[in-house]
């Protein structure tokens, strides 16, 4: 079987075109899949966590995965992030440390997966003067992704990963994906609420909405996310089910796409030449919490 | 009142990263521990850099399950947080409030501990 990829951004046409490979590969066992990838002139290094997520599960229904026709530019930036040395291609130095490298994570990972972000965007001299309190909003949120992931999915194929940094844009890219239940399922079982997948992602996001049953009450993820990234003014897109959800400067919205993805994934971009402080006007005593 | 136990996060969790839900597990344990000898708790964040909300929710969150609010504010004291964190931890326990008022959440999570052989008061 043959796929032709074709440019893949962080956006609706590109999130089209990964659950498109999705949806034609989907009955494959013991085949051969080539990703033609003489078309993909572009590809937004971060996307690889969701690539990697779709190929993985191909691998783990044992199919053979070939990336053909790599165009240099991509395969450079392939190469440097790690994705490729999966597909049979070594890895070459990040000489301006520009990425974040793609890693797959199991659901036990959540120190592994934290060292990482410490080791890959806390410690690295090379990444962009942040200011401290943004790195801290940028790290909690990173991992408050992954602890969703790991609380809500039940994924058994694990989490997927990565970054890039674009220097002159002042920006940074970031995908968490897993391949689980999907937020859509995960509402209808949990809350009883049957809502259709982009819906079911916007309810996720709002107020103290929760699927969490048992004597954990449940995270504030999603929530907490979505309000960093609109003080930042970046932008947050999520791909559930054929559910997508996007708040970008603040504006939400929302649709539904051609073709499902078996699981979620979660997309941000920050401003990385935000200076706000992000300590709330009125400060809470620790007397007065509980 | 007997005297009260001091726990720090970063001695129990060992790592200034609190991310994963299991280990604010182990920080729940000591605290729903020494509440039950009717101790009063200090828990001393000092040293930690990250904390997630499925941290706070395992660790001081689902204390709300076992104990009423009152027995909760007398006994459990924090300290050396950073001021977001704190305003974090707020939110994590109005949460938690509001979620174990469902009468059926506050049984499930009762019976929860229960068949892990707690006693309750």
């Amino acid at each position: 079987m043959k796929i032709l990829l074709p440019q893949i951004r962080h956006d609706r046409t590109g999130f089209e075109a990964l659950t498109k490979v999705n949806a034609e590969t989907e009955g494959c066992f013991l085949q051969e899949i080539e990703i033609d990838m003489s078309r993909t002139t572009w590809f937004d290094a971060d996307m690889c966590a969701a690539l990697g997520a779709i190929l993985y599960r191909l691998g783990d229904r044992l199919n053979t995965v070939q990336l053909t026709n790599i165009q240099p530019g991509v395969k450079q930036i392939l190469s440097k992030n790690g994705f490729l040395s999966s597909y049979g291609r070594q890895r070459i130095p990040d000489k301006w440390g520009t990425t974040i490298p793609y890693q797959r994570f199991d659901v036990k990972d959540d120190r592994y997966f934290a060292t990482y972000i410490e080791k890959e965007l806390v410690l690295r001299r090379e990444l962009p003067k942040m200011s401290s309190a943004l790195l801290k909003k940028f790290r909690e949120s990173v991992f408050e992704i992954f602890s969703n992931a790991v609380g809500h999915s039940k994924t058994e194929l694990g989490i997927f990963s990565c970054g890039q940094f674009f220097p002159h844009k002042y920006c940074l890219d970031f995908s968490v994906v897993d391949l689980g239940i999907g937020i859509r399922q995960n509402v209808k079982e949990n809350a009883g609420l049957d809502y259709s997948a982009e819906e079911a992602i916007a309810w996720a996001t709002e107020g103290r909405n929760t699927t969490k049953k048992g004597k954990i009450p449940g995270g504030l993820g999603l929530k907490l996310l979505r309000e960093f990234i609109k003080l930042n003014r970046g932008r947050i897109s999520i791909l559930s089910d054929s559910g997508y959800w996007m708040a970008h400067r603040g504006r939400v919205s929302k649709s539904k796409l051609l073709n499902a993805f078996p699981g979620t994934i979660v997309t941000m971009e920050i401003d990385t030449s935000d200076k706000q402080s992000y300590v709330l006007s009125s400060e809470i005593s620790e007397s007065d919490i509980f | 009142m007997n005297r009260g136990v001091e726990l720090s996060v970063y001695e129990i969790v060992g790592s200034p990263l609190c991310v994963a839900s299991e280990d604010g597990q182990k920080v729940y344990d000591r605290i729903a521990a020494t509440i039950r000898e009717d101790r009063s708790v200090s828990l001393s964040f000092r040293n930690i850099n990250s904390l997630t909300s499925a941290f706070l929710n395992a660790a001081i969150g689902q204390l709300y399950g076992s104990f009423g609010e009152d027995e909760i504010r007398s006994k459990l004291r924090v300290h050396d947080m950073e001021p977001d964190d704190r305003a974090l931890l707020k939110r994590v326990v109005d949460t938690a409030k509001e979620y174990f008022k469902d009468p059926h959440r506050f049984e499930e999570a009762v019976q929860n501990v229960l068949g892990e052989g707690a006693i309750e008061k």
